[in-house]
């Protein structure tokens, strides 16, 4: 028998597993769509990994990261529930010892983490908005009428990209209409969204970092060749984007679960395990917190918001 | 019903205590607002505009709690304390804001050194109002001013000696009325000492020595909470693990003071901007981080 780990990065807009072995290789890994349910998602995900695992295998770590991690945690026992950007870090220095940057632009969050030998020295995050995240341009694709992985294609093909308002989205949006209405071709257009996402990103995230090199692009982002090669084309400097770079969170958590085994064995029957949970607002005192209980198979496991402790 | 309502918002955080032993050495009955909670916050959202900062927005939602539960609030309005130390201009206007949106009778003072208008005066001048003679306010000053120094240098003591704590030391770096309201800053508290990290208050130093060393990080600022609670990162800069910003969208302040000291200090930091959205998640997600960072990651 060989042991393995499961890794599962729940993000707003995708899920990503993948399965490592005890040194770090990927057996298997999936990439699909979160679709606002995180628990289902998840459920359809492990369906698709266990496919590709051969019986040999036993899992000897779950690993949970990305925003719906503590819930995904508790379903799953989880031996291990971090953030991500731990979790990024983690992953790309499994592959990229010597890496000095990553950029991360996911669905709804983006950031910068800076590292020197193999530790975290500075990382930003965006703060309360998500303006140049994957969201935005997800939304702009089905404006435009094209497939989100047709995006970067279409931007390589531009050789005038049209100036969009880079500061906030709701002026790149109006910004993207008006171009539009007024006869710009659609390459032009996307090629300047694109380029409005990095320079938003440099200009929000990146404010006041230095960036050197080796520098590695990850995230859902980080799959469409245009801001790829404006990212290229503004910092002057090579971009390095793994062919998983898509999948280097769920990596990331993969490798911590294995740092942190704890002998137990998890098995990955998911189907039978019904996961429910119930909001509710308490009103025993002024603080009206709003509860979430979660139950695994009709029992309750946890709760969440309540500021007294009570719950 | 109580004679003073105190809203507890903004000048709460810094003058609180001394209105509260000055009234209660005058025999005047007060009542202080809860802890911001809902209530409180939907109030609030619904007495102000939408360009005011959250601490305000608080601030306002205090005052309708208040409002059919007292005689008189207490709102002052504070301007500056001498030169080049001047204060929000929320400080400047909350009063005539109240004033024209509420009916409850109003109890006012002005700080504004400048013009020599101190707290002293200004209660006096509302002790005098309320009926009181000349000698009993001269008493309950002098009383409440010495209880409060006693408090306020032992509150100090306390943070001073939180800087020779061998856990991760953090210092917070925002207004006290943002730290310890419910709704903005106190979850963020609670889950850093949860995680067993030691809190320093930027806010419990002497502002006698913080306001000079501000001046040292920023030459030309002339806010003077501002300078007082960037004075505080100067004075433990070799003794703090990490700073923390917490500031309430969109703090005009803030923006620029924060801005600029993160770009001349070297000690790793977060910027936490609070607007009253409830859900905790994205600023756990920063905070996890953060002190994953603090702690190094071990790597094989």
């Amino acid at each position: 028998m060989k042991e393995c780990y499961l890794g599962i990065d729940i993000g707003s807009i995708s899920t990503k597993g993948v399965i490592i072995d005890e040194n770090n290789n990927i057996i298997t890994s999936s990439y699909i769509w979160t679709e606002g349910n995180p628990v289902n998602a998840v459920k359809k995900l492990i369906n698709i990994l266990k496919k590709d695992l051969s019986s040999e295998y036993i899992i000897k770590g779950i690993g949970t990261t990305g925003s719906a991690r503590k819930l995904i945690g508790l379903m799953l026992k989880a031996n291990i529930v971090k953030n991500e950007i731990t979790a990024h870090a983690v992953g790309t220095l499994t592959f990229y010892k010597d890496a000095r940057t990553i950029l991360e632009i996911g669905g709804q969050d983006s950031k910068i983490i800076l590292l020197k030998n193999g530790i975290i020295t500075n990382y930003a995050m965006n703060t309360l908005c998500a303006a140049g995240t994957g969201s935005f341009l997800s939304s702009q694709a089905k404006r435009l009428g094209i497939e989100v992985k047709d995006f970067g294609k279409y931007a390589l093909k531009s050789k005038n990209p049209v100036k969009i308002a880079a500061r906030c989205t709701v002026f790149a949006e109006s910004d993207l209409v008006h171009k539009a209405q007024i006869g710009y071709k659609k390459e032009d257009i996307i090629a300047g969204l694109c380029k409005s996402v990095v320079l938003n990103y440099l200009n929000n995230v990146g404010k006041g970092k230095k960036i050197e090199g080796p520098v590695i692009f990850q995230g859902g982002v980080s799959k469409n060749e245009g801001v790829v090669k404006y990212f290229k084309e503004i910092l002057n400097q090579d971009i390095i984007v793994d062919p998983n770079s898509h999948l280097m969170g769920a990596i990331g958590i993969a490798v911590l679960a294995r740092k942190n085994k704890n002998g137990n064995t998890y098995s990955l029957k998911v189907d039978d395990i019904k996961f429910d949970t119930k909001p509710s607002e308490c009103n025993l005192c002024s603080n009206n917190c709003e509860l979430l209980r979660i139950y695994r198979n009709g029992t309750l496991v946890d709760s969440w918001g309540s500021k007294c402790g009570r719950y | 019903m109580d004679k003073i309502g105190i809203p507890r918002g903004l000048f709460y955080y810094y003058y609180g205590d001394i209105w509260k032993y000055f009234f209660e050495n005058l025999k005047i009955s007060y009542i202080v607002s809860p802890n911001t909670n809902k209530e409180i916050m939907e109030k609030a959202l619904k007495a102000s505009g939408d360009e005011m900062c959250l601490s305000l927005k608080t601030y306002l939602g205090h005052v309708e709690y208040l409002k059919d539960k007292c005689q008189y609030i207490l709102i002052p309005r504070i301007s500056n304390y001498k030169k080049n130390n001047q204060t929000c201009t929320n400080f400047w206007a909350v009063y005539d804001i109240v004033k024209n949106q509420t009916d409850t009778k109003l109890l006012h003072y002005n700080i504004d050194l400048e013009k020599r208008k101190t707290l002293k005066k200004g209660l006096y001048k509302i002790a005098k109002q309320l009926g009181k003679e000349k000698h009993q306010i001269r008493k309950a000053y002098k009383n409440a001013i010495i209880r409060y120094k006693k408090q306020r240098k032992k509150e100090i003591s306390i943070n001073l000696n939180k800087l020779k704590s061998d856990k991760t030391k953090i210092l917070i770096v925002s207004h006290p009325y943002n730290t310890y309201d419910s709704l903005i800053g106190k979850d963020i508290i609670k889950y850093l000492i949860k995680n067993d990290v030691e809190v320093i208050y930027c806010d419990k130093f002497s502002s006698k020595i913080t306001n000079k060393l501000g001046e040292t990080l920023a030459k030309e600022l002339y806010f003077k909470y501002s300078k007082d609670n960037i004075g505080s990162i100067v004075y433990c800069k070799d003794k703090i693990d990490g700073i923390i910003f917490i500031s309430s969208f969109p703090c005009a302040p803030d923006s620029l003071v924060n801005e600029l000291v993160t770009r001349k200090i070297k000690i790793p930091n977060i910027n936490l901007i609070i607007d009253d959205n409830s859900s905790f998640t994205g600023l756990e997600t920063r905070l996890e981080s953060f002190l994953d960072m603090l702690g190094g990651l071990d790597n094989d």
